[in-house]
Order: structure tokens, then C-alpha cells, then sequence
């Protein structure tokens, strides 16, 4: 779970825009020629290489990033089925599982104190705020949770398709 | 269409400004014009005045002399057949993404039912369900520029005109919503009809444009009027495209 | 959290046994007291009247001189003048027109004292207003523009909630400037007649008149809770719903943190009692609710009359241009009267006067300096400090200088026995109370706004004691030194009216100065052309300092000592 906090600060966008500059020369190409492609310099590009791992999208192996076949598909993808097979790689994740474990138990909306609380006892306090950062982004992206932050409730969606 | 009227006519448009009685000419003699099914870049280095000429074409601005026609009359501001994206994204900080997105359909006083299911069509079609009810501070640049999208597809233009709308972000996230920007284009049953687009990047021109119309700096004038035809999609590693982006470069510098 | 409930319920009752037992003790305390929540409720009606006049009249005023050119010639000027002159010395003549007016004694009094705080709370609001609509980004009027926001829809949608973070912040700083205000106008003097008007100003002062120290104590402490209470409840949560109208965040590719920490440091001492207000907001929801569906109603009432609307606000400013010229113009004739009648002989003392009321407040200032520049240093970078002294300065902030006033003369009027200096040393701590606190905070947040990094440095490179202080400290000070500087002298300059005479008992302890003088031609001798001529030197002083010397320091202030650059 420590892992996801990579993904706080990174972008749907910056690892689909990832995906796209690999395939573009070729599917495999070492960190410092993507560095050079996309004109970002490695404390930028580093965050969203490990995300774009994590999510099993690349492999990066001695300096070389590999995108997967998971990534292939997600290319020829339009938005909304891009939408779901990141569905299916983050509602398997530990973060998620916590959460949505503790809306099923509960009958009211999940307040933002309470769940920060919650991942504070897994991944430490320092980090928490960034996990449910990234959990409000990605579950929106995904279409997983819906989050209102003038009342800062969590609620689980109903799947769509 | 055939020969019918153009979508867009600028005629021969040029804008001054007055300081201290000396004139100062940012664009000189503009002329083009815009079909449907047009997607058409205006490419330039800084300081050739296209931002400036985009706000003329949409009414936010006018030039000193000459005229843009838009379905043979002349522009206005407020016409809902022409929609505007901003470099900026230029959100309404207090709204949310739902309703910076109905914004235009609340100026035209639609229906509170109507606006909800027409804006949730758009929101969609951009990816940004899931995010209705984020304010545009809770989102990141490319989903920021995404409502600014919908916002404009959401009044369902003939005509979207985008200022650079790609450079405020960084380059993986421009490159994904350039693609994005492509599969909507592609889409035929959602609008616009046809798109002008401002950007200083050549590649990025190149990448996007059926037409490139290349200015040059202080004051703008036109220097070239490009077919790009090469087939979509584009791979900027192909010594094609290559050719095309150097051939413009040489007119500019 | 049932507990918590449980225990609040134990300290109520606790204290509700107290009081009984109090009030069985001593039950002509107990009658004073229970009179007090109802004076303060008419204090905060004033209050909440004058506050809805300034609103009302801050947008559209500051609304019209931001977009309409012709009209911000005359109405920037005008609002320059008004917010920075001493508006209480125009108070007698104010009272003059309302009570000789129709409306008479009890009526025309409330009117004028709601006139007279409206005056001191409109004018910044005015300001912050025009300043949100002036530095609105150009690309959010352009979208506007482009996607046909016209009339009320535009105002509901942009303009609106673009004034809304300078609004609140001016509101607070209003409400400030207001509490002043309402302690003076709540007991009104006129040749041969008193008015008094119920509330808590008029409580502390009567107290003072009868020499009850204890009386004017439970009036102030009275006061405090009020302006304590309004924080709590009106101005921090406001304060904190206003920072989602902020744009900063909106125009980069940055993703912010959801939770948006307030930067509300005034007070963060205070407990804020969530339940109370998330309780309050869930039962007040259908009004929003029916706010927004009849404002949707009033999108298409307006669109569809907008040339009689537009009609009717081209009669608002053409009106208000008209009352403005009137106004002047009155003034100028009466200003050619006087000077081809003689001048009254007391006139020839006005530049005395005004020299010794200007080295009186220089005299606070300095004062004032003196210790605060150390304390802020001091509380700026003590943690500890910050935490447990900083709310003793809070709450004593939080009482104006008005009704610090009687206790004050009783003080001086114990150190001297009754002599001569006793005027002198009241209008002095009046004055200092009135400008010290405006330093302090602002101060404060100076110490605080300097960069760590910068600190560190001049420690590494062994900056110490008075080399510290030269080379780093005090010119890091500086800018917020001017901004404070200059509220503490307008608030300085409207002091000395109520500080300048000071009664208390049956005695009267008069100094030379304007305030003094203007007392004396308006309540003692009721010579109103005397009067007139003491606001007008005040106001020329007033006016001639800040150009002279404020603007100037405040210009250099802001280019030279930034820190952000």
C-alpha cells in the first residue's frame, strides 16, 4: 500500500502521455531518451515511471522501460474503455480494498478524517494524506468512488458496465 | 458543400496599436477562410500577434480594419456557433467541473434537466466522468484543459477555437490529450464542425492540422498556406512528418 | 463524542447554579447583568443594520467605479478621501440634519447612529470590491464574454464570487472599525441635551459617568464575548468558505491537496464547535437550496427586462453623481460664506490645535513602536509564545478603544488626582489603544513572512543581537511596518475626537487639540461654524500626511523591502 502514494501526484494523463512517447519509438527505450523526448528531467519523470510500474503498464529493467501488453491495449483504447481496464488494475488494490471493506460496513458516507485515520494505522501518518489523495483521484478516474469535497464524504459508486 | 459559403472568412484583417501617436502593427493583411471539416493551425513564433488575431476572429477583439464573417455575417462575441478553449483553462475557481461545464447552456437559458443530461454527454465523452463534482483546484493541468473542452463542446459549436491550448501543460500530458483532442475530431457525431488552433509548436501543427497557416513575427503577416496530407495517425518519428516540420521552420527563421 | 455533549451540559448547569446563587447574593449586580443580553442584542442589530447598508452599497459602488470609466473618475477620488479621513468629526453634523430632521428624537438617533457606523465600514468593502473586479484574470472575463454571460448572470457567476475573498477580509476589518464607531454613537450630546441609546456602549459609558468601575468591567468583558462570539460563528467559517473563491490554484498544472488548510490566523485559539455549526448549516440548506432555484427565476426576469434594468442602474449612479455634486457644491458654498464673514476668533487657535493633537498621536506612535516591534519579534518566532500570549492580545484588541475609555480616564484621573495631566494621559492611552494593536498584528505577520532560509543564513553567517536586527529583522519589517503604520494613524486620527475630552464622575478633563476643539464648538458652545472648521483642518492634516508622507513611504516599502523576489 506504501506504493500508491507514488501515484499522489502523477496524472492520468502523464502515464497514458508515458505509454505513447515509449510506443512512439518503438515500445522499449532507455530512462534518458524518454527524459530527453518528453523534456522532463528525472525528479519529474521518475514519479510517473514508478506509477506507470506499478499499475503494471511498463517494465523497467537496467534502465529500459518496456511497456507491456496491458498498455497496448490500453493504446488502441478510446476514453471510456481506457476508463475500465484502469478500473480493473486499481479496485484490486490493497487501498481500495481497505476502502471499500469499510463503506460496505458502514451505512453512512465515509468521512475524510475517518479513512485518512484508517490508512494512517497501514502506511503512517506521514503518508496518508498523500494515499487518500491519490485514492480521491484515481477512484474518480475510475469511476469507483465519488467524493464531495465541501462536506469531504466518500461514497462507493455503483459499476456502470 | 461545393462552392457554398465558408464557414469562417477573415478579410484582410489588421490590428494597430496607438501609443504616443506612433502606430504600432501587429497583424497585416490576414485572409483565410475555413470550410467544414477544416482543422486548421496558425503557426507562428511569439510576438506575431495570433492569440491577438484568434480574439478578433471570435469577437473578443477588433481590428482595425478589415472583417471576419462567420456564416456571412459579421462576429460577435457572444455567438454560441463559435466556442473558445484558453491556454489558461480559464475555470470559474468556485464552480464545479459539472457546472463550468453547463456555463454556456445557463447563458442560454436552458433548462436545468436539459443542461444536466447535455453536459453529462460531454463530460463523458472527455473522460471526466467521475469528477463532476471536484472543483478545477482538485484536478490536474489535463483534466483542468478537459473541462475547458467540454465546456466549449457543451454548446455544441460549428466552430471551437483553441489558444494554445496544450502549453500550460507539461509534455507527457499535452501529448495524451492531443490524441484525445484526435479521437474526438474523429468522432463525427459530436461537434464542431471545424477547428482553429493557435500554437507556437510546429510539431505540434504538423501533428494535429489538415491546413497549417504559418505567420510571421512583428507584424504578423502570412507567410504560407500548408496542406499537411498525411494520414492520421501521425508518427512524429517518420522522416515525412520530419519534412514538413522542417519546411516550416524555414519560414519562419 | 456523546461524553463531550454530556460534559458541556454538566458546565451549563454548573453554571447556571452559579449565576442563581450569584444573583441571590448580590441582586443589584444580578439586575445590571440580565439587562446586558438584550443591550448587546441592540448593539448588534446597529451593527448588523449598517453592515447590510455598507454591503449593499460596497458592491454597487465598487462595481460601477470598476467598470464604468466615466463614473470611477469622480467615484475613485471620492472613495480615496472618504475612507481615509477622520469620519467622526462629520458625526455632529450628521446627527444635526437626522434629528432636527422628520424622523426626531428616538428614530433620527438610530438612523444617524446606523449612518455614522455605515461610514466606517463602507468604505474599504468599496474598495476591496473594486479591487477584485479591476484584477479580475482577463481570460475568465473572455470566457464570460465568449460563452454570453451578460447582466445578472454574469454578476452571479463572475463578478460576484470574484469579490467574495476581498469582501470577507474587508468585512472583518469593517466589523472592527464598526465596534469603534457604535460605542461613540450610542451616547449623544448636543448643546443642552443627552440622547442615550440603549446597548453596550452606552452601558460602559454611563458607568463611567457614575465612576463604577466594576460597571464599566462587566460592560466591557459584555463586549468582548460579543465580538468573540461573532468570530467564532460569522467571520472564521465565512473567512474559510471564502478561500474556494480564490484563483491562484485554478490556472496552473498543478493538482492541490483536497483539503484546503485555512490560513484564518486571527483567533485559531478559539474552540469552534463543528457539530454546532455543521447543525446549523444542514437546517439552513432549503434556503440555500431556494436561493439557487430563484435565482435561476431572476436570470430569465432580467434578460428578458434588461433595458429596464439597465435603465434603472444608469438612475442609481446618475443619482448618486447627483447627491454627490449637491453635497460639494454645499460644501463650497458654505466654505465662501465663511470666508467673507470674519472668521470666529476661536479659529486662530485651530493650527495650535492641530500641531498639539499631531504630536500627541506621535507621541502613541512612537510608544507604540517601542513595544511592539520587540513583542512581534518576540511572538513571530515563539512557538510558545504565540500560543499562550498571543490570545491576552487577541482579546484585548478585540475591545475598541471607545470603550476602553472610561476605564482609562479613571485611570489616569487615580495617577494624577485629578490634575491637569489626567486629560493628557487619558487622551494619550486612548489614542496609543486605538493604534498599537493594528502595529502589533501586522508585525506579527511580517516576523512571521520571513523566509526560513533567509534566517538560517543570517544566523550561518553569525548575524547576532543588534547586527541581527539591523540587517535583517527590521528591514524585513518594513513593508508590513507601513501597511500598519497607516491604519494605526487613521484610527489614531478618530481617536483623538472622542479622546481629546474626556469626562469621568462629573468631572471634565479637556487638552488642547482638534478633537477638544471640535467638542467644545459642537456640544458645549453650539458653534457649528467653528466646528465645521475644525473638521475641515483635521481633514487637510489627515489629507496632506498621506500624501506627503504615507503614499511615498508605502510606494518605496513595497519596491524595495518585498520579500518575494
Amino acid at each position: 500500500m506504501t506504493d500508491f502514494h507514488s501515484m499522489a501526484k502523477v496524472s492520468v494523463g502523464q502515464i497514458l502521455g508515458l505509454v505513447e512517447a515509449v510506443d512512439e519509438v518503438g515500445g522499449v527505450a532507455d530512462a534518458a531518451t524518454i527524459s530527453r523526448e518528453v523534456e522532463m528531467d528525472v525528479d519529474r519523470l521518475g514519479p510517473i515511471l514508478v506509477a506507470a510500474e506499478f499499475l503494471g503498464l511498463v517494465t523497467v529493467e537496467d534502465g529500459d522501460i518496456r511497456i507491456t501488453e496491458l498498455s497496448r491495449k490500453l493504446l488502441t483504447a478510446g476514453v471510456r474503455e481506457r476508463k475500465r481496464i484502469v478500473r480493473e488494475i486499481i479496485d484490486d488494490l490493497p487501498a481500495f480494498r481497505l476502502v471499500m471493506e469499510m463503506a460496505r460496513s458502514s451505512s453512512t458516507p465515509l468521512g475524510r478524517q475517518e479513512v485518512v485515520q484508517a490508512l494512517s494505522d497501514r502506511v503512517g501518518s506521514h503518508q496518508a494524506e498523500d494515499v487518500f489523495n491519490a485514492l480521491v483521484y484515481w477512484g474518480r478516474y475510475a469511476e469507483l468512488v465519488r467524493y464531495d469535497s465541501e462536506s469531504e464524504q466518500l461514497t462507493v459508486r455503483v459499476a456502470q458496465t | 458543400m461545393g462552392d457554398a459559403q465558408p464557414l469562417l472568412q477573415v478579410k484582410d484583417v489588421s490590428k494597430s496599436y496607438f501609443d504616443q501617436g506612433k502606430e504600432f502593427k501587429i497583424l497585416d493583411l490576414i485572409r483565410f477562410e475555413l470550410a467544414e471539416r477544416d482543422f486548421v493551425c496558425l503557426v507562428g513564433p511569439s510576438g506575431c500577434g495570433k492569440s491577438t488575431l484568434l480574439r478578433i476572429i471570435v469577437g473578443l477583439d477588433t481590428p482595425t480594419s478589415g472583417q471576419v464573417l462567420f456564416e456571412g455575417h459579421p462576429i460577435r462575441a457572444d455567438n454560441p456557433q463559435v466556442a473558445m478553449v484558453f491556454q489558461s483553462f480559464a475555470l470559474f475557481p468556485w464552480l464545479t467541473v459539472a457546472q463550468n461545464v453547463e456555463l454556456g447552456l445557463e447563458a442560454l437559458h436552458e433548462d436545468p434537466a436539459k443542461r444536466r443530461t447535455v453536459a453529462k454527454k460531454f463530460i463523458d465523452a472527455v473522460g471526466l466522468t467521475g469528477f463532476e463534482n471536484a472543483y478545477p483546484r482538485e484536478l490536474s493541468g489535463g483534466m483542468k484543459q478537459r473541462v475547458g473542452i467540454a465546456r466549449a463542446l457543451t454548446i455544441e459549436p460549428l466552430l471551437l477555437c483553441m489558444d494554445e491550448p496544450f502549453s500550460s501543460l507539461d509534455a507527457l500530458t499535452a501529448q495524451n490529450l492531443r490524441d484525445e483532442i484526435l479521437q474526438l475530431w474523429s468522432n463525427p457525431d459530436l461537434p464542431p464542425e471545424a477547428v482553429l488552433m493557435v500554437t507556437h509548436s510546429i510539431e505540434e501543427a504538423v501533428y494535429l492540422a489538415d491546413r497549417v497557416i504559418v505567420l510571421s513575427s512583428r507584424p504578423g503577416r502570412m507567410v504560407a498556406e500548408l496542406e499537411i496530407d498525411l494520414p492520421r495517425p501521425r508518427n512524429r518519428k517518420d522522416p515525412e512528418f520530419y519534412g514538413w516540420v522542417d519546411e516550416i521552420y524555414s519560414l519562419i527563421v | 463524542m456523546r461524553g463531550l455533549r454530556g460534559r458541556l451540559r454538566i458546565v451549563a448547569v454548573v453554571l447556571i447554579l452559579l449565576g442563581i446563587g450569584a444573583a441571590v447574593l448580590f441582586p443589584d449586580a444580578a439586575r445590571t447583568v440580565a439587562t446586558l443580553p438584550l443591550l448587546a442584542f441592540f448593539s448588534v442589530l446597529r451593527m448588523v443594520a449598517a453592515y447590510v447598508l455598507s454591503l449593499l452599497f460596497a458592491i454597487s459602488y465598487g462595481h460601477t467605479a470598476a467598470t464604468n470609466r466615466r463614473a470611477a473618475t469622480v467615484m475613485l477620488p471620492v472613495m480615496d478621501i472618504l475612507q481615509s479621513i477622520p469620519i467622526l468629526g462629520f458625526f455632529p453634523f450628521v446627527l444635526l440634519f437626522f434629528v432636527n430632521g422628520p424622523l426626531g428624537d428616538p428614530f433620527g438617533i438610530e438612523v444617524a447612529a446606523v449612518f455614522l457606523i455605515f461610514t466606517s465600514m463602507a468604505w474599504n468593502m468599496a474598495f476591496g470590491v473594486y479591487e477584485s473586479i479591476t484584477t479580475l484574470p482577463q481570460d475568465l472575463d473572455q470566457a464570460a464574454r465568449s460563452f454570453g454571460l451578460h447582466g445578472w448572470l454574469r454578476f452571479r457567476l463572475l463578478a460576484f464570487p470574484a469579490m467574495v475573498p476581498k469582501l470577507i477580509y474587508n468585512s472583518i476589518l469593517s466589523w472592527t472599525n464598526g465596534w469603534f464607531f457604535l460605542v461613540a454613537s450610542e451616547i449623544i450630546t448636543s448643546p443642552g441635551t443627552s440622547y442615550v441609546r440603549p446597548g453596550l456602549g452606552s452601558f460602559i459609558y454611563l458607568a463611567g459617568q457614575r465612576g463604577d468601575i466594576g460597571g464599566i468591567a462587566i460592560g466591557i468583558a459584555a463586549l468582548a464575548t460579543v465580538v468573540l462570539l461573532l468570530d467564532v460563528f460569522l467571520w472564521r467559517p465565512m473567512s474559510v468558505w471564502s478561500e474556494r473563491f480564490r484563483m491562484e490554484t485554478t490556472a496552473t498544472g498543478e493538482r492541490a491537496s483536497l483539503h484546503v488548510p485555512s490560513p484564518y490566523e486571527r483567533l485559531r485559539w478559539l474552540p469552534r464547535f463543528p457539530r454546532l455549526r455543521r447543525e446549523v448549516a444542514r437546517r439552513t440548506q432549503p434556503l440555500v437550496d431556494r436561493y439557487a432555484r430563484s435565482s435561476a427565476k431572476l436570470d430569465r426576469v432580467y434578460s428578458s427586462h434588461q433595458r429596464v434594468i439597465r435603465a434603472v442602474r444608469r438612475a442609481d449612479i446618475g443619482l448618486f453623481l447627483i447627491i454627490f455634486v449637491i453635497v460639494v457644491a454645499t460644501g463650497l458654498i458654505g466654505l465662501v460664506g465663511f470666508f467673507q464673514r470674519p472668521l470666529p476668533s476661536e479659529a486662530r487657535g485651530l493650527p495650535i490645535a492641530a500641531a498639539f493633537s499631531f504630536l500627541r498621536l506621535l507621541l502613541a506612535y512612537l510608544s507604540a513602536l517601542a513595544w511592539t516591534i520587540p513583542v512581534a519579534a518576540w511572538l513571530g518566532r515563539s512557538k510558545w509564545a504565540a500560543r499562550f500570549v498571543t490570545p491576552v492580545f487577541e482579546i484585548s484588541a478585540s475591545i475598541p478603544a471607545t470603550a476602553l475609555q472610561p476605564l482609562i480616564i479613571g485611570f489616569a484621573v487615580a495617577v494624577t488626582m485629578g490634575g491637569y495631566f489626567a486629560g493628557e494621559i487619558g487622551a494619550y492611552l486612548v489614542s496609543l489603544f486605538a493604534m498599537q494593536w493594528y502595529l502589533l498584528f501586522n508585525l506579527i505577520a511580517g516576523v512571521r513572512s520571513i523566509p526560513g532560509d533567509l534566517d538560517e543564513a543570517a544566523r550561518a553567517f553569525g548575524l547576532r543581537g543588534r547586527t541581527y536586527w539591523r540587517r535583517l529583522l527590521l528591514p524585513a519589517l518594513v513593508p508590513s511596518l507601513a501597511t500598519g503604520s497607516i491604519t494605526a494613524w487613521g484610527a489614531g486620527w478618530n481617536a483623538l475626537i472622542v479622546a481629546e475630552y474626556l469626562q469621568f464622575g462629573r468631572s471634565v478633563y479637556s487638552v488642547t487639540g482638534l478633537g477638544a476643539s471640535l467638542f467644545q464648538a459642537t456640544v458645549v458652545t453650539g458653534n457649528y461654524v467653528m466646528g465645521y472648521l475644525t473638521v475641515l483642518a483635521m481633514t487637510v492634516v489627515v489629507l496632506t500626511l498621506n500624501k506627503l508622507l504615507w503614499r511615498p513611504i508605502y510606494k518605496r516599502a513595497a519596491v524595495k523591502y518585498r520579500m518575494d523576489v
